[in-house]
């Protein structure tokens, strides 16, 4: 089919690239927004932000918030349909409490499960969780958005497509593709290392296009290769369901062996007994790592079979001077408060999976190196969007001669998924400051309102996009582009001084008079991007004025085959 | 033969196809079977999923290219179909007799 083998690769890059770069565009820059998910959370939610705090004390603050959780909505509509009868009024049976913190969590989140009675697959449970002030053990309002943590994080990775794990199976594709497309643009381009060092802004477009898309690609190769490949290892059993479905038996049997080996029940005793003093066993478990010379916080902590004889609860080291989330675990008997078991070091294979998923999902103490990532992030989106543009380039003034639509089309989805993609970023951020803390009766819930509004702007840049994109046709730059550039420009600042309007929090309070970082840092990254819009709209301006079309143009044999 | 003159007909969306779908099963064959033999040498299940699936997310980009490079569109069907259905079939084997 294809003559050789680089024209076989050629052919993989343009057109994988072309369908899945559209999902790479969202993974990369919403993956780039998630290294600061938690400083953007603290934007959003004015009323969390105060300082990191460490885990609290379990036996007076945490046990009673537990206690009178209960399953959220969307885990009971979940269960109706898959139960013999109805669905209990309260659910007495806890399979599992939980919390997880980090160095950079004021506020804590903590998950529950329940066993559900009457349920025909087993393995079915209930669950809930909530967001509580570590400080008091108040609730936070459930109806707001974690911007940062429960929108632009599960956007990168599942897309907000739930209908059967759609969204992870999508980006799971575009992930292979991303590393497809690494190995084939390096086969297409012979000469890589020069490719380093070339950028020429001022050639033609397409010339300039190129080269930063290659100076994008190769630049942060690496970096790129890592989270494509990390990312389908750390959602490989959802890609691989193995352990599920035909390795099930092999599965229970090991899990009935481990049981026996760690002495950890799988399986909730029938006998009751009494959670004693679990503050006492975090102070043993923080003795214990002492003495092995790594003094640490808690990172995670869980209490497995709530109420049963054979109960435990395991306490687990926080990560922020390590690249594994979380570690050196330590188990209790709940009852009393006996050591079960120390977690052995990590095995090999162990050791380079928490690696590998540790480095992507950082959650340590290293500002720096986050903000390489945001900057890897960006500029695997720099790389993605020129693709596209050296397309449409490419192809626009042959399309122009021939009535061809093909690069009218993509260049309107480019512009969708580049400054429309901004456009929806910043309706959030607006909406989130715009909407009034509670809603009338019988609106939907404030975050909710906040998601359809995302969407909503996404929809109106694309349909823009799409009205104003005769031009290309005719081999002429879309004005679009400037239009939603200019719009990014005002909505970044518009964003930043509704933060100072309802909140108070103007830059030289959260800088200088009462820094804080994380809603400092997101403002002024806000007011950087507004001003690189403002920017590339008075390029495309000039542009546009000095715009004639040229027909002939050379080509050079890298031009041609790309 | 029919199946073949289809192969002709569509050469580009039957390597995309194979490039998918059909290094998918090839690579399910792959981790089911290194699971299985991974513990079978004493690895716990956890580590042999994890590092099968490390190792099969590499053949999978692999195989992915290989299905647009390679010259014969039925090699390729026959590798990736072929030999995802006998990893997966020994993998049930072995399983089999370790659960047993």
């Amino acid at each position: 089919m294809f003559q050789n083998f680089r024209l076989s690769m050629a052919w993989v890059h343009t057109w994988f690239g072309l369908v899945l770069g559209f999902v790479l565009m969202i993974c990369f820059f919403f993956g780039a927004l998630s290294v600061f998910d938690r400083e953007i959370d603290r934007w959003a939610i004015p009323a969390s932000r105060f300082a990191p705090q460490p885990m609290p004390s379990f036996d007076k603050l945490l046990r009673p918030v537990f206690e009178d959780m209960q399953p959220n909505k969307e885990s009971l509509d979940y269960l109706r349909s898959r139960v013999d009868g109805p669905l209990p009024s309260y659910f007495s049976t806890v399979h599992s409490w939980a919390a997880y913190t980090t160095h950079r969590d004021p506020v804590l989140g903590i998950y529950a499960e329940w066993e559900v009675p009457k349920v025909r697959n087993e393995d079915d449970t209930a669950w809930g969780n909530s967001t509580i002030d570590p400080r008091t053990g108040m609730l936070l309002p459930d109806d707001q958005l974690k911007i940062g943590s429960q929108f632009f994080y599960p956007m990168h990775y599942g897309l907000h497509l739930t209908w059967h794990g759609l969204g992870y199976w999508i980006v799971g594709l575009a992930a292979l593709v991303m590393l497809a497309a690494l190995v084939s643009g390096v086969v297409m381009h012979r000469k890589i290392f020069r490719e380093f060092f070339t950028f020429r802004p001022q050639k033609a477009t397409q010339r300039s296009v190129l080269d930063l898309h290659n100076l994008s690609g190769v630049l942060a190769l690496p970096f790129h290769f890592f989270f494509a490949f990390t990312g389908l290892v750390i959602f490989a059993s959802i890609y691989f369901p193995v352990a599920e479905t035909q390795l099930k038996p092999l599965h229970e049997l090991h899990e009935k062996l481990e049981e026996k080996t760690t002495g950890l029940p799988h399986e909730r005793s029938r006998l009751a007994a009494p959670l004693a003093s679990v503050d006492a066993m975090v102070a043993e478990a923080q003795r214990r790592w002492e003495a092995k010379g790594m003094a640490g916080e808690v990172g995670y902590l869980s209490v497995s079979h709530v109420g049963a004889a054979n109960s435990y609860v395991s306490i687990y080291r926080a990560g922020t001077d390590r690249i594994a989330l979380v570690g050196d675990g330590i188990h209790f008997k709940a009852s009393t408060g006996q050591l079960l078991r120390e977690d052995p070091p990590r095995t090999t294979p162990d050791s380079l999976n928490t690696f590998l998923t540790g480095l992507h999902l950082q959650h340590f103490r290293h500002w720096l190196l986050r903000w390489l990532y945001v900057l890897g992030g960006l500029l695997g989106c720099v790389c993605i969007a020129t693709g596209f543009i050296f397309f449409v380039e490419k192809r626009k003034k042959q399309h122009a001669k021939t009535g061809s639509q093909g690069s009218r089309v993509v260049d309107a989805l480019a512009v969708t998924t580049v400054t429309g993609m901004l456009i929806a970023t910043l309706t959030i951020l607006i909406a989130n400051r715009v909407l009034p803390e509670f809603l009338p009766v019988g609106w939907p819930a404030r975050g909710d309102l906040e998601f359809y509004l995302f969407w909503a702007g996404w929809l109106l840049a694309m349909a823009h996009a799409f009205v104003r994109s005769a031009p290309v046709a005719q081999g002429q730059l879309n004005p679009a582009w400037r239009e939603q550039c200019w719009a990014v420009a005002g909505m970044a600042v518009a964003a930043v001084l509704l933060n100072w309007i309802t909140t108070g929090d103007h830059l030289i309070r959260t800088v200088f008079t009462h820094t804080y970082w994380p809603v400092a840092g997101v403002d002024l990254f806000l007011l950087a991007s507004a001003a690189l819009a403002a920017l590339a709209t008075r390029m495309l301006t000039a542009r546009m004025k000095a715009f004639k079309p040229k027909l002939s143009q050379p080509q050079t044999e890298e031009l041609a085959h790309a | 033969m029919h199946y073949l003159s289809g192969l002709r007909a569509h050469p580009v969306l039957w390597r995309v196809l194979a490039a998918v779908v059909g290094a998918y099963v090839f690579c399910w064959g792959e981790v089911a079977l290194c699971v299985v033999s991974f513990t079978a040498l004493g690895m716990g299940f956890e580590d042999a999923e994890h590092l099968a699936s490390m190792l099969t997310m590499l053949t999978y980009l692999v195989l992915f290219l290989w299905a647009f490079a390679a010259s014969s569109l039925v090699r390729v069907w026959g590798v990736l179909a072929g030999g995802g259905a006998v990893m997966a079939a020994l993998a049930s084997l072995l399983q089999w007799q370790l659960v047993a």
